[in-house]
């Protein structure tokens, strides 16, 4: 079930009922109702796959606890080791297999030993690449004697399995969210409403500008060609929109939800394409996975090829981003749409300029030509990057990629005068303002100082939007990783 | 009494030279960062964070500890790494390996 569904209303506000009055008590009675919650939850989105669940979660609790209990440094190590082993063989049958195995085969044919090959029927469990990139991270903490390990299963269960992430993130982090759920939560009428907020702000993201997005988008990719450069250009910037509003929209909806229940999550996405360099769009893209990506992947890479300078660094920047890109999925068009970020950075180690995550024309209500025309080249680099994100080939992005450069590319495209397209972007427009407006605040629609008129003309206007543009698909792009 | 003042004399002493120590390595390292972000805006204190200096990011930060371990001949683990919250940290890392 999904966060804007009907079902899901019919779940979240009898378990909201219960979690505030008669469990509220302490903090076991009110992690009991959220695990058996989540548990409902999983099992609903996918029931095959709950004993997975229950097993990971199992084996990552026995682990933590036998690191931290073994004396000697290389018995800890053993039982790291034994935990990577598990959940990244976890994530590779489940996700990877078939991508190998088609891989090995091709290499057996080039040099001529014939090798058929039937693809196994491997179903991908929901939520996999979260979780497990939770308790590799959760291990990793234990070993690296960052956080103790959990001695109570019950909160570990919920650490993994709280719902409102479960599905599609944000990859949170035993040190932020296990002490939350430690400590007995207080119903906080300010929480509370700043989470309904930003649930509205996501449905909008979601049911109004992804999908606008994806109406526009589909016909184009999906028939790119017979169409001209310029729709191919203009389809492009659409998608780009679409994969941000999609996924910062479930990602406000999850973080929404779970501050119904006073828990913080980690923030997602911090309007990334207000950037001016490529280093301070991921700092604020999909900000779970890459801090994890960081903290795992590239500070012990660059920390080992610390002794090659600045060649170290691009290599480890590249290793990351090509991992990063590997994350969602098992295709070359990931592993390409991965590679291409970690290039983009070889300039900017080469010349310095590292700045670190700054709010684009802080404090002031308009960019400098110069920010704008640096934020607008870095946004046609990510769009036309993105391409290979939403195409099932390389070859495809490149043919893509290849008509847009065309002849027709100043073909002034019909479609643009359609009222779908008109429509398109007024409320994009609409969107790309509001986002800026907010973007020195916590989320992208924390509105609470605003007076109540203000404010609640705000609510009225997005919830007319919805109900007159809104629509409801049954899945979001971040589903299938 | 006289042992105890010698006693005393010399805990004096080992304090000094400690402190010396955390003086002349706090010196050390912000000779290291001025020389590799070509600037010296940051005041050397214990509580100094990797975020209050510019330029100090997570690219920059592999080559100052390269500087580092050169500059004392010294070699960090990887566990190091995540001990280090501060230049009140780095500098007790660092000692406990010269």
């Amino acid at each position: 079930m999904i966060f804007n569904s009907l079902s899901f209303v019919v779940f979240l506000v009898p378990v909201l009922l219960i979690y505030w009055s008669f469990f509220r008590k302490n903090s076991s009675y009110q992690n009991i109702i959220l695990l058996i919650s989540s548990l409902i939850f999983y099992a609903y989105a996918d029931y095959r796959f709950l004993i997975l669940l229950i097993l990971s979660i199992g084996i990552n609790y026995f682990l933590g606890l036998k690191i931290r209990r073994s004396e000697k440094e290389l018995i800890q190590r053993r039982f790291l080791y034994l935990g990577l082993i598990f959940n990244i063989g976890l994530l590779i049958y489940f996700k990877y297999f078939n991508f190998f195995y088609e891989g090995f085969v091709k290499i057996l044919n080039i040099f001529s030993i014939d090798a058929n090959y039937n693809t196994l029927n491997i179903l991908l469990p929901i939520g996999i690449s979260f979780f497990t990139f939770q308790t590799l991270g959760y291990l990793i903490d234990v070993y690296n004697e960052e956080i103790n390990p959990s001695n109570n299963l019950l909160e570990f269960s919920l650490f993994i399995s709280y719902f409102p992430k479960i599905l599609s993130g944000p990859i949170e982090r035993a040190k932020s969210l296990i002490p939350q759920i430690e400590k007995k939560r207080i119903f906080s009428y300010e929480v509370f409403t700043d989470g309904l907020r930003q649930i509205l702000w996501g449905l909008f993201a979601k049911m109004v500008i992804a999908e606008k997005c994806a109406e526009i988008v589909n016909p184009i990719f999906d028939n790119y060609e017979n169409h001209s450069g310029s729709l191919l250009l203009i389809g492009s910037f659409f998608y780009a929109i679409q994969l941000y509003a999609d996924f910062s929209g479930y990602s406000n909806m999850a973080i929404g939800i779970s501050k119904l229940f006073g828990i913080q999550l980690m923030r997602n996405f911090a309007t990334p394409f207000f950037s001016t360099n490529i280093s301070d769009y991921w700092r604020k893209w999909h900000i779970s996975l890459t801090t994890w990506m960081m903290d795992y992947v590239f500070t012990p890479l660059s920390f080992t090829l610390r002794s090659y300078q600045k060649r170290g660094l691009v290599i480890s920047i590249i290793a990351t981003f090509i991992l990063v890109g590997f994350w969602h999925g098992a295709n070359w068009t990931f592993i390409f749409y991965g590679l291409l970020h970690g290039l983009y950075f070889i300039p900017l180690v080469y010349s310095g300029k590292m700045n670190k995550s700054q709010i684009v024309a802080k404090g002031k209500l308009i960019p400098s030509f110069k920010e704008l025309f640096k934020m607008l080249a870095l946004f046609v680099l990510i769009m036309l990057t993105d391409i290979f994100f939403r195409a099932n080939t390389v070859t495809e992005a490149f043919n893509y990629i290849a008509s847009i450069f065309s002849y027709s590319l100043f073909k002034f495209p019909n479609e643009l005068l359609s009222s779908s397209y008109l429509i398109g972007f007024v409320l994009l427009a609409f969107f790309i303002l509001v986002e800026w407006k907010h973007r020195e605040r916590h989320h992208d629609f924390e509105i609470s100082n605003y007076n109540i008129i203000i404010r609640w003309s705000w609510y009225i206007i997005i919830f007319l939007l919805i109900l007159f543009f809104g629509k409801s698909s049954e899945t979001f792009i971040y589903f299938q990783f | 009494m006289v042992k105890s003042t010698e006693k005393n004399l010399s805990n004096f002493l080992q304090i000094k030279k400690y402190k010396m120590e955390t003086i002349t390595i706090k010196e050390t390292i912000s000779k290291l960062l001025e020389s590799i972000l070509d600037h010296n805006n940051f005041e050397m204190h214990d509580e100094l964070t990797a975020k209050d200096v510019d330029g100090w990011d997570s690219l920059s930060h592999m080559m100052i500890l390269t500087k580092i371990e050169e500059a004392f001949n010294i070699k960090f683990k990887l566990r190091d790494l995540n001990k280090l919250k501060n230049m009140g940290s780095l500098v007790s890392v660092i000692q406990s390996k010269i």
